[in-house]
């Protein structure tokens, strides 16, 4: 059951990854698009702004894609084994299926906080139930990142905290850029 | 109960070698000082593992849906029974 939440790469990954990944990946954005919650990053969730239908799907795809080429070069780096694109592709579009609750969650009728000092105990509640999913997504990426490169120990925690936190500024730069891209043409 | 063959020393962690093998047919005693196989010295779930990759003529896929396991797992058990041949094989060479 533990393995099955927090690392089913030990029995999943390559193609059948992939495909499970993407479908889901496509599922979490219609859900986010009727909710308003975007994955404006590759570890972040926001709720809403009011975008096109295909910018939903795009952000998650541009965060997959990011999270692929940093982990990818990370494993290249520092793994000795003939690591293959294909099972970090797979894993990490699989790593990211919590998000689909993270999506759920932001169907719940949370005020607009009006300032600072008054903030709704209701979206203390969100934020927290927001954590816990963006945690278990981190813990699962870990995993996939872990089995598909066959890095272990300090070395992992380094090159994946190294990786994370590349992918999360590239993917955060590149949404923030089509976003205004598309204000201006609105 | 099924005995595991000792390779390390209990007194000094040296490898131990084999000195005597012994025929229960007709008793025959053959001695000397033989050096164990590297492979003996693995543990019985590492050789199954040996066995198996060979009977699948050296398919990690082919192993991976024996194993129900996922290809990479597979791939990172091999690559650790590989790091691990090494490490027994480096005090040989010196």
């Amino acid at each position: 059951m533990k393995n099955t939440l927090f690392n089913p790469f030990l029995r999943i990954a390559g193609t059948k990854a992939l495909l499970i990944g993407l479908t889901l990946l496509l599922c979490s954005s219609v859900i986010a698009y009727y909710s308003r919650c975007h994955f404006d990053g590759a570890i972040d969730a926001h709720i809403g702004a009011i975008t096109p239908m295909w910018f939903y799907p795009t952000e998650s795809l541009i965060d997959w894609a990011i999270l692929l080429l940093s982990f990818y070069t990370a494993g290249l780096i520092c793994s000795t084994s003939n690591i293959r694109f294909i099972d970090i592709a797979g894993t990490i579009a699989l790593a990211r299926w919590p998000m689909i609750f993270v999506a759920l969650l932001a169907f719940a009728p949370i005020p607009q906080p009006q300032d600072i000092h008054n903030i709704s105990p209701s979206i203390i509640v969100l934020g927290f139930g927001i954590l816990i999913f963006t945690i278990w997504m981190i813990t699962l990426m870990y995993n996939a990142y872990s089995i598909s490169c066959n890095i272990k120990g300090n070395k992992a925690i380094v090159s994946f905290i190294a990786a994370i936190v590349f992918a999360e500024i590239i993917s955060k730069l590149i949404i923030i850029q089509i976003a205004r891209h598309i204000h201006l043409n609105a | 109960m099924q005995k595991k063959l000792p390779f390390i020393c209990p007194s000094c962690s040296a490898t131990l070698q084999v000195q005597s093998l012994a025929c229960t047919s007709c008793d025959t005693v053959v001695s000397g000082t033989f050096s164990l196989p590297v492979l003996s010295r693995l543990s019985d779930d590492e050789q199954l593992f040996i066995l198996d990759f060979v009977k699948s003529s050296g398919s990690l896929k082919l192993m991976a849906e024996k194993l129900k396991l996922s290809y990479p797992s597979v791939r990172n058990r091999l690559d650790d029974i590989i790091t691990q041949l090494n490490t027994l094989q480096t005090p040989e060479k010196k």
